[in-house]
């Protein structure tokens, strides 16, 4: 049964056209001009109850207004979607209870005061009793190890504690879907960690299920099984994070370290050689055109061994891998 | 189909009434928070109560003159020490309130009151408790700082009556400025530019509100207008009230400030809903 289902899913802006200098403003005054955006085109996917997801795209691809459009702040120009059988921009306030939503851009702490008075006053929005608040509280600021934040006023904390202490806020009322959209904007690579470590430990402990948009490749291939990527409001791909990679990580890079010299004219065939030294080289080559047995074995019949590095490209260079293959 | 649907997926696992309290409790949350927000400044609230030892030192100059001038020891029916406790009143009030036109303004501009629809309250009562969070706290202190001063310059206040009748006309004085703000602020969505309309708003509370002077003052024609506008009753009316606290004037009072509540307060949550509609349609 799936959490969250779009079909069709469109959303067109009209945004006002304005001419240069005073003709143009005046123009605009007297017949205003409007140009269509479409911003989401004909968008289907499915999320299942406890999934983690991962919807990913450049910017302006789309994610956010489909984020906001199934957290109901946002009318669609049509199609349909349900949210835990609720429509949106119909339940809105109905919907609000059982889900939670952080936007990376949009704090939602009070900056001024400690997280904690936040933490009540969202308890008493979410209409939340008292000792399940207490309750909720111990155990989220365990799970995020907030214990010792939570007294501090929100603009003391680094935007990696705060990032947690948003997360946890959004978590207060055990919402049974998250929508978290650019979590991990601006953070450094180890507070990216903690939270994605965080969320992922959220999601096996109560099952939330978690629709993660970003354009870090990264928070997606270490929290969703499963990726959607969209671009100018479509769908480019949609799959397991590993299909991806075995369908576009094909081009492996491969350090390798000897124990002793290597020649000097050192190659392979069918293997791009990058750099070579005088104890290793750094080549790369395409698993589609060369197969990867006999490379190994090439090196291994050079000399003796020390070390083998097989690295497979980032998401990033998947990403523009499918976006070039798309936009021909 | 689809509620059943819903049923089976949202066992939650708690049942949530949305009693009367249960809401209640919400703004009263909000208001509270808004209360620590602001008194995590303390000296930003002390620097706010400040500005008002000077207003009452200019107006005690200024009176005094006017008063040793006309060689009367009332005018209106005020004497001089009412038109001073008068006019501490009016500037407690002016000082006080929480001006949210910018903020909604800004949150309209740039679509981020859309963040605040996806909670479960009432946007508008949210930023009307935690308005009042901030005017209560500010109220406070200017009303500490001023009637110091006055009382150092004239003698003591009005009876305890006063304090109470004022005080509480004062809450629904900041309801209607509250509407007029966000009337201000909403406009945002119409006009890019709303600082006009907040310059205009606050010098009709100066002249015609009654903030500089009395409107007893005022040639009758005058008064005529002033008082069937809204504006005298945010400021005028709490304030006289204080320096006569009598039970027919807080009945006049409040009747004045309920029909302008009503009918101000009707404009926004209209406005308000069109400007939802719009941008849950047009992201802002």
């Amino acid at each position: 049964m799936p959490a969250i289902t779009v079909r069709n899913l469109r959303k067109t802006f009209q945004l006002k056209r304005k001419a240069a200098g005073l003709r143009g403003s005046l123009r605009a005054l007297w017949r205003p001009t409007y140009e269509s955006i479409e911003a989401v085109r004909g968008l289907s996917f499915e999320m299942d109850d406890g999934e983690l997801l991962g919807f990913i795209g450049p910017n302006g691809a789309g994610k956010s207004t489909t984020i906001k459009i199934l957290t109901g702040i946002l009318h669609p120009s049509g199609g349909e979607a349900a949210v835990l059988g609720h429509v949106p921009w119909q339940e809105r306030q109905a919907l609000a209870f059982q889900i939670g939503s952080v936007f990376g851009q949009r704090p939602q702490l009070w900056y001024h005061l400690p997280a904690l008075d936040t933490f009540y006053l969202f308890g008493k929005i979410y209409e939340l009793d008292d000792s399940f608040l207490r309750q909720r509280i111990s155990f989220l600021a365990e799970a995020f190890e907030i214990e010792e934040l939570l007294e501090t006023p929100v603009r003391k904390l680094s935007l990696g504690q705060r990032m947690r202490c948003e997360v946890a806020a959004s978590l207060l009322h055990k919402p049974r879907v998250l929508l978290l959209d650019e979590p991990s904007i601006g953070l450094d690579v180890v507070a990216k960690q903690r939270l994605r470590a965080t969320i992922q430990r959220m999601n096996e402990l109560e099952g939330v299920g978690v629709l993660l948009t970003s354009h870090d490749a990264g928070d997606i291939e270490t929290l969703c099984r499963r990726v959607i990527i969209i671009n100018h409001g479509e769908i480019v791909y949609r799959d397991k994070v590993s299909a991806l990679k075995r369908r576009y990580l094909t081009v492996k890079t491969v350090d390798v370290r000897y124990n002793e010299q290597l020649a000097p004219d050192f190659s392979l065939p069918g293997v791009e050689m990058v750099k070579v030294g005088r104890y290793g080289a750094k080549m790369r080559f395409d698993t589609r055109v060369t197969p990867v047995e006999p490379v190994i074995s090439g090196l291994a019949a050079a000399g003796s061994l020390a070390d083998v590095t097989v690295s497979e490209p980032s998401l990033e260079d998947v990403i523009s891998a499918i976006y070039a293959r798309t936009e021909v | 189909m689809r509620s059943k649907e819903a049923g089976a997926l949202t066992g939650v696992g708690r049942v949530r009434e949305h009693s009367a309290a249960a809401v209640a409790g919400k703004y009263w949350a909000v208001f509270r928070t808004q209360l620590l927000n602001s008194l995590a400044y303390p000296l930003d609230l002390l620097g706010r109560s400040l500005l008002i030892v000077l207003f009452m030192w200019i107006f005690m100059n200024l009176w005094r003159v006017t008063y040793g001038a006309t060689g009367e020891s009332s005018i209106a029916g005020l004497t001089l020490a009412d038109t001073m406790w008068y006019l501490m009143m009016a500037e407690a009030v002016m000082l006080s309130k929480h001006d949210l036109s910018e903020t909604f303004s800004e949150q309209v501009k740039d679509g981020s009151v859309a963040y605040l629809l996806n909670k479960p309250f009432n946007f508008i009562l949210y930023h009307f408790a935690a308005g009042l969070g901030d005017s209560l706290l500010a109220f406070g202190g200017n009303l500490l700082v001023g009637s110091a001063v006055v009382w150092l310059m004239v003698g003591p206040p009005p009876g305890l009556t006063g304090w109470i009748f004022a005080g509480a006309a004062v809450v629904l004085s900041w309801l209607l400025d509250f509407c007029f703000s966000a009337l201000i602020g909403l406009s945002a969505f119409v006009v890019e530019e709303t600082n006009a309309f907040r310059w205009i708003y606050q010098k009709f509370l100066l002249l015609l509100g009654g903030v500089l002077i009395p409107i007893d003052f005022f040639p009758a024609w005058l008064q005529t207008i002033s008082l069937n506008l809204p504006f005298a009753w945010i400021i005028y009316g709490p304030a006289r009230l204080f320096v006569d606290p009598s039970l027919a004037r807080l009945g006049h009072v409040f009747l004045q400030q309920c029909i302008w509540l009503a009918v101000v307060g009707g404009i926004v949550w209209v406005i308000y809903r069109r400007v939802v509609a719009r941008l849950v349609i047009n992201g802002g």
